[in-house]
């Protein structure tokens, strides 16, 4: 009984084993880890399935052997035109002086410039070793101008190309011109602001030492020519009346003193300061008496005589006459005498 | 036309007849004749019985490709003479008809195209009776269409080939080189080549990746223009035969563009599902039964070293301030006190 049951035990394990072995749900099956704790591999305590770590196939030795084989040894380099280059010297690093890293290696990938340049480089080196070898067997590498065949890439593809650029090249100019025209608009509006404020300024000057003048507080009428004193010489021309108008040039000097001068002061007269024009001039009692307008020199100076204090005020028309050379007219005897004469 | 080829001697009809053809396509009529009156003697394009490097190239691909890839495919063909097309692949057979393929169209190298997916892309570079085959994952495809390739050259011109010295260092990279070369290399008086040098392929490894790129030659000092086109191959495995056989090297550096999007699929699952974590815990803590603090531990804050005052309880309000703006206020509040 005990043997059958024995048997039957290990039957039984057998089954179980063949089950399990079978089941294939975990890694190792429970009887094959009685096997292996039998034969002293596994160790008391919890032992954990870890994967093996992945193998990486570098099969060195075969490499070299396929290579061995697959290598043509018979054809000559003609045939293969390969070349083994580092890149060309990069002057622009050189001129920089920055370190030239020839090797691949250093090369940064994500830096799409340095990189393109570098491939560029060593084609161009590859281009620069192969040219004498091409030379010396008698290979040409540029084609003819008359030879024509056909291309990698159609005329109609290059055509696109060429106008892709073209038109690229417009645009920056373009937009380079637009760029150019704000900047200079906004200077030339700069200058524009500037002349006209100091116009503005010069007139307000002006305003001010005619408006003195106006008023009595001045008698000398160097305000205006104290622009052109000023250009000239500097500084004598701020002692006369102690106000200069702006700076005006010696070119203007002429036309200033004759034209609209006498025109301007007419209408100034007429029109400007503001007040009452038309009933200004009463001949009354205190208007006769009143000798503030006689000027001695004027009077009796000129040759015109005027009368007293005949001279027309506050325009300076007797500014014009001692500048315009100092001849006084002589009288109508003193003419006719003269007339006789000649 | 191949049975004209095999045969040694019989190079004349079959070599004029090439020229005509080359001729309809387009291009003005070589003449030997009238070469003899120019000055510029033009070399013949094919010199007949004088090519004997027989070199085939099988440029095909399998089907699912997309535009790019295709574009791609015309244009080594373009630029490679000696290439022959073929009918896409069903991707039920297995790799290894390719060899068949290959036998029939009497070629004995081989450039193959996998699409997986509509979006990875696979190229196959093989040596087709028992030579060794790689298996690469093309990335970044430029192709000759692209208008910012402004170079162009000659149809079937030979190219010139320029490798990193890191492809002589390492045994693995020496092999691929020595398939490149014999891949790319146009043979010389092939007769749909021309005979001028003036483009070059250059090959460079970088980031573990290699970098193919095309120039054409337009100075003799070496000022070059991009044609393209252009792609990056990253190695994945070396197999002794052609599409298949043992591994002789497999590429510890590159990562499956499977696994890639996995990766990154599984660090927005994961930034979710922790923000997911907090949030519950946040929760948790919320729902939590506080514990009542018997003694409050900032009793003792204030608690300064110094002497205690006597209470002092004011039964007086003290006086109020006079403010000035408030005046009547103040003196109104004092007059009803007062009363």
């Amino acid at each position: 009984m005990i043997l059958v049951n024995k048997t039957m035990d290990i039957n039984e394990d057998d089954e179980q084993l063949g089950e399990t072995s079978e089941e294939d749900d975990s890694e190792l099956s429970d009887g094959e880890l009685q096997d292996a704790f039998a034969k002293g591999l596994l160790k008391p305590g919890l032992n954990f399935t870890t994967q093996e770590p992945k193998k990486i196939v570098n099969n060195v030795e075969g490499l070299k052997q396929c290579l061995a084989d697959f290598r043509k040894n018979t054809l000559p380099w003609v045939e293969r035109l390969d070349m083994v280059n580092l890149p060309a010297d990069d002057i622009v690093a050189k001129s920089e002086g920055r370190l030239d890293n020839k090797a691949s290696g250093d090369l940064n990938p994500d830096d799409d410039f340095q990189r393109e340049m570098f491939f560029y480089r060593q084609a161009q080196a590859a281009v620069l070793e192969a040219m004498p070898r091409l030379l010396k067997l008698k290979i040409a590498t540029k084609r003819p101008e008359d030879y024509f065949a056909e291309m990698a890439k159609s005329d109609q593809q290059m055509q696109k190309i060429r106008k892709k650029l073209i038109m690229k090249q417009t645009m920056m100019e373009k937009s380079e011109k637009a760029k150019k025209l704000r900047e200079q608009r906004k200077y030339g509006k700069k200058v524009q602001v500037e002349v006209i404020q100091k116009r503005q300024k010069e007139k307000k000057a002006m305003m001010f030492a005619v408006k003195k003048y106006q008023k009595g507080m001045t008698d000398k009428l160097d305000f205006l020519e104290g622009d052109q004193k000023t250009a000239k010489g500097g500084a004598p021309a701020k002692g006369g009346a102690g106000k200069t108008a702006g700076g005006q040039t010696p070119d203007k000097k002429a036309t200033n003193k004759k034209g609209p001068n006498a025109k301007r002061k007419y209408k100034d007269q007429r029109f400007g300061f503001g007040g009452k024009k038309s009933g200004s001039k009463w001949n009354t009692k205190d208007s006769h008496n009143d000798v503030s307008g006689f000027r001695a020199k004027v009077a009796h100076g000129k040759g015109g005589k005027g009368g007293k204090g005949g001279k027309a005020g506050p325009g300076g028309k007797g500014g014009r006459g001692p500048a315009k050379g100092g001849a006084k007219r002589p009288g109508k005897n003193a003419r006719k005498k003269m007339k006789g004469r000649s | 036309m191949s049975a004209l080829k095999r045969k040694r001697g019989g190079k004349g009809p079959g070599g004029k007849a090439k020229k005509v053809k080359l001729v309809e396509n387009g291009n003005e009529p070589r003449n030997t004749e009238t070469d003899q009156n120019k000055e510029i003697s033009v070399p013949a394009p094919v010199s007949m019985g004088k090519w004997r490097n027989k070199e085939r190239v099988l440029v095909f691909s399998s089907r699912g490709i997309d535009y790019r890839t295709r574009h791609l495919m015309q244009d080594l063909r373009t630029m490679m003479p000696h290439t022959k097309a073929d009918t896409k692949m069903d991707r039920k057979d297995k790799l290894f008809v390719i060899n068949e393929v290959c036998e029939i169209k009497n070629c004995n190298k081989c450039i193959f195209f996998e699409a997986k997916k509509k979006q990875d892309l696979y190229m196959w570079f093989a040596n087709v009776p028992h030579g060794p085959s790689a298996k690469f994952l093309v990335q970044n495809v430029h192709t000759l269409a692209e208008l910012k390739m402004t170079g162009n050259c000659l149809k079937g011109s030979r190219p010139l080939l320029s490798f990193d010295p890191q492809f002589d260092k390492e045994p693995h990279y020496a092999l691929l080189k020595e398939l490149f070369i014999q891949t790319f290399s146009t043979p010389q008086y092939h007769p749909r080549s021309q005979p001028f040098v003036d483009h070059v392929f250059t090959f460079t490894i970088t980031d573990n990746r290699i970098w193919f790129r095309n120039y054409q030659i337009i100075e003799e000092d070496a000022s070059m223009v991009e044609i393209g086109p252009r792609f990056v191959l990253n190695l994945i495995k070396i197999f002794q035969g052609s599409f298949g056989g043992p591994t002789l090297f497999e590429n510890p550096h590159f990562e499956s563009p499977n696994t890639r999007r996995r990766v990154i699929r599984m660090a927005t699952a994961s930034r979710l599902g922790e923000r997911q974590m907090v949030k519950e815990l946040q929760k948790l803590k919320r729902t939590e039964n506080k514990e009542v603090v018997t003694r409050d531990v900032t009793d003792d804050v204030f608690v300064t070293p110094a002497e205690e005052r006597p209470v002092h309880i004011e039964l007086e309000a003290p006086a109020a301030k006079v403010v000035k703006k408030n005046k009547h206020k103040a003196f109104k509040r004092q007059r009803m006190q007062k009363r």
